[in-house]
Parts: C-alpha cells; structure tokens; sequence
C-alpha cells in the first residue's frame, strides 16, 4: 500500500514544522527592535532567582539595564557585551549559559534514545524475506502472521507518544508566558520604583529627592503628585502644596491634587483648607481618601 | 497440527541489558554530576577566586573632591558598596568607619561607592551613623558597580598593595571577617 508511507511522511514533515515554528518563536523572543530588552532578557538577574535582568525591579538589575545600555550605544555588539558580563559575573549570569559537560547530556540522551527507539522499531517492522525452504508451507491463514503483535505494540505506542507530544504542546500553549508590560529600561522608570520602595520604608525625604530627580527627566503630573504625597509625609507642606497647585495649572480638578492641596493648607492656611478638601470631596465622592476627608471636615 | 520448530536458534538479547546499563549508567552520572555543576563559580556570599586586577575607579567624591584607585597604590583598599537605601549597608557602615581609622597608620583605606542614590539622602545616612569623614564615591545609575561585578549592596571588596581585587564579602562584614581577611594583608 503506497497511502501508509505517504501518510507517514506527512505526520513526521508536519510535526518537524511544527517543531521548527516551536523554535523559532521561542527563540525569537520579544524585543527584537530593543536591542537593550533583548540583550538583558538573556542575562540573568544575580540578586534575584530566576528573573531575568530585562524582568527585575532590584536596583542592581537596573544599574545593569543602564550599563547594557550605555554599551549599546557605544556601538559594542551583543556578544561583546554578554562577554562583558560574562568576565564580571562568571557565565551564570547568561540566562541561556553554553552548554558543557553534564549538561549535553540533557541533549544527547533524548536524541540518542530516540534514535535507538527508531532502530529497534525498524528492525521490528521490517519485513523479514520470506525463505522458501524456512517454512514447510503453512497456510497464512492459520494465525497472526509472526511480528504481528510487535507491530501492533510499536503502532499503540508511536500513537502514545503522538498524543503525549501534542498534548504537551498543547499544555504549553496555555502556559504561554505572561507579558505584563515589556517596560524598556527607563531611568524615569527606575527613579520612581526606587522611590516608591523609599516610601514603603517610611523615608520619605528621600523617596521626595528621587521624584525630583525623575521629575527632571520628564515633567509627569503623576510624578509631581507622588512628589507632593512624599513631600506631605515628609513634613514638607508648603513644598507639596506647591507640587499640588502646580498640577492643578494643568488639570484644575485632579482628585488627587485637590486631596494634597488641602492636606498641605491645613498646615499652612488653614483657613482655606476646607474649601479645597469640599472640592475635593465634590470632584470625587468615591476617592478612597474622602471618608477620611468628610470625617476631617466634620471634625473641624 | 504441530507447528514446525524454529530452525533458526534463538539468540540471546543484547539491546535490552545494554540500553538498561546505559540508562542506568546515564542517570548516575547526572545524580552525581549535576549539583557540582550547577554551583556559581563565586558561590552566594564567599571570596572571589584567584586575585584580578581592580577595575578602574576614579571621579568626583560626594565632598567636592576627587578619588582614583590609582592614587591608592600602595594602600589596602577596601571598597566598601552601599546605598542609604539599604538597611544592612546602615548597620555595617560604623564598623567599617572604625576599621578604616583603626588601621589607617598601616596604610588601609576606604572608599564607599554609593550606589543609585541621592546626594541628601546619602549625607543624611554619614551623619547618622557617624561616617562623615568616609571618601564617598557617587555611582548615580549603578555602572561603576556593575564594572566592579557587584551583586548586591552591600558588598565589599579588598584591593591590595598592587590594586588587586584578594577578596570579597557579599553582603554585611563582620569584625571577624576583617580580622581575618584585612589584617594579614596590612600586617606584610
């Protein structure tokens, strides 16, 4: 029968595409146009576990972020500056580290099984040449021919493992990597994330200096309302209040400046404190802060 | 009807016992292979290998002044990386402060590299834990300890007389450590 070694064909040509579509994506990645994503993304993050430096939120991963960068920009290439990291943290730091020793094993066992388990199954499944003078003439029709079950075992478990691989693959698809926000290196970015973990350690003075400093870098109203915040926690009214008002300028009825303004004044005017924390409460009745606020204003 | 016996004489598998043996032989070398494999050369807090050159490391300091390695030669450098942001950095630092005083006459000296961190910020730290005098070098985006292959703050480095990096301690230094590690290294 031609169809079976035709059908085979196919089957084996459609799952090396397969695998072949596998690789290529996985390999590919994200951050092709970022030629900094997509060089951090293969260097692991050495005071994280199992982040890679593109990933991580730790300062020393964005100090390497901004290194990759600056390296990039001089012209070096990808490699040149794997090698780079590779003389200053050893070749853990690769994410995909070249294989050696022990490790080729990983490779070589499931090729090489593979290709025993092909041998055997063609010996198996060969057609043995029929001697004349092997067998006195007994009817075919007798029994199953010789090789018959080991035919049929070798079929269930190419099927088995058929089915195996494609539901893993399958699987896999579900498990398809998250990408929350691929956020290329910014130093703004950077700046802000150091400064809110200075918050959530109560320094507020400092947390207030590295908004400053991302503020400078780009003129953000969310950054000038996390500066008045910080600033306001850190017993600085009449700067917060001057961070507030001047987002304010800009949106005259952000909840949030509105919130810092009147907390500020109630520190430096208090008189006009209420007026602002009222059209704060009018802008936004649902803001999480204005129970607190209305208890505020009853209280005064 | 009988069946005609076999004439052809029943061979004695081989494929079986051999792919047992090398399965078997396989998975004893990557039991015994993998956890010798998968340990960093530099392991997580303990001394770099064989002693390599320092990298460069010069600039303004925090006081207006100017630091560089090469200006030490001669002196047991301890490098000292830290960032006010940093809670053990704090805790270390007057230990540090105190070493570096103790055993200036014979020739060591400290250097903080700061990382990532404000000017403010890192004065207000000096002050409070009596450091106010350290040579502080600024590293505002954190490349200089990268250079350095820094992992973590804090971290410390020895540099020796010929401005080699012998040794060096991820994470807070204890008296001990400096007993052990800086001394010998100033004693000769």
């Amino acid at each position: 029968m031609r169809w079976r070694p035709a059908a085979g064909t196919l089957v084996l040509v459609a799952l090396l595409a397969a695998a072949a579509a596998g690789l290529a994506r996985s390999a590919a990645g994200a951050g092709q146009d970022d030629p900094v994503r997509s060089v951090t993304a293969d260097l692991r993050c050495p005071a994280c576990q199992g982040e890679s430096v593109a990933d991580s939120r730790s300062p020393i991963a964005a100090a390497m972020r901004q290194a990759v960068a600056d390296q990039v920009a001089q012209g070096h290439s990808r490699d040149e500056v794997r090698r780079w990291f590779v003389q200053r943290y050893g070749p853990d730091v690769l994410a995909d580290p070249p294989a050696r020793g022990v490790e080729l094993l990983l490779w070589a066992v499931p090729a090489l099984t593979l290709l025993a388990a092909g041998y055997a199954a063609r010996r198996t499944l060969r057609p043995r040449p029929r001697r004349t003078d092997d067998l006195p003439a007994a009817p075919p029709a007798d029994g199953p021919p010789p090789g018959g079950a080991a035919r049929r075992a070798w079929r269930w478990s190419a099927l088995g493992l058929i089915t195996v691989v494609v539901s893993v693959a399958v699987a896999a698809r579900g498990l398809d990597r998250p990408r929350p926000d691929p956020a290329p290196a910014d130093p703004v970015a950077v700046a802000v994330g150091l400064a809110r973990d200075l918050e959530a350690q109560d320094r507020y003075d400092a947390a207030a200096q590295m908004y400053r400093e991302a503020l400078r870098d780009r003129p953000d109203d969310t950054i000038r309302l996390r500066l008045a915040f910080a600033l306001l926690r850190a017993g600085d009214a009449t700067g917060a209040g001057q961070a507030a008002q001047e987002v304010l300028s800009h949106a005259p009825d952000s909840p949030d400046g509105l919130l810092v303004l009147g907390l500020a004044q109630r520190r430096t005017r208090p008189a006009e404190a209420p007026r602002t924390l009222r059209r704060f409460l009018t802008v936004a009745p649902e803001h999480p802060a204005a129970p607190e606020i209305t208890r505020l204003l009853a209280a005064a | 009807m009988i069946r005609p016996v076999r004439r052809r004489p029943r061979r004695v598998p081989v494929w079986p016992p051999l792919v047992l043996a090398v399965t078997v032989a396989v998975g004893v070398v990557v039991a015994v292979g993998l956890p010798s494999g998968s340990t960093s050369p530099g392991g997580d807090a303990g001394t770099a290998g064989p002693p390599v050159q320092a990298p460069a490391l010069s600039g303004p300091t925090l006081d207006g002044g100017r630091f560089d390695l090469a200006d030490a030669h001669g002196h047991v450098l301890l490098v000292n990386v830290f960032a006010s942001w940093c809670g053990p950095c704090r805790d270390e630092l007057p230990l540090l402060v105190d070493a570096g005083r103790r055993w200036s006459p014979q020739g060591l000296r400290l250097v903080g590299l700061n990382v990532r961190d404000g000017s403010e910020a890192v004065r207000a730290l000096l002050d409070e834990t009596g450091a106010a005098g350290l040579t502080v070098l600024p590293d505002p985006d954190g490349t200089r300890a990268v250079d350095w292959g820094v992992r973590g703050v804090p971290e410390t480095f020895v540099v020796d007389r010929d401005g080699r990096i012998v040794d060096r301690q991820r994470g807070v230094v204890t008296r001990q450590w400096l007993e052990q590690r800086v001394a010998p290294l100033l004693a000769g």
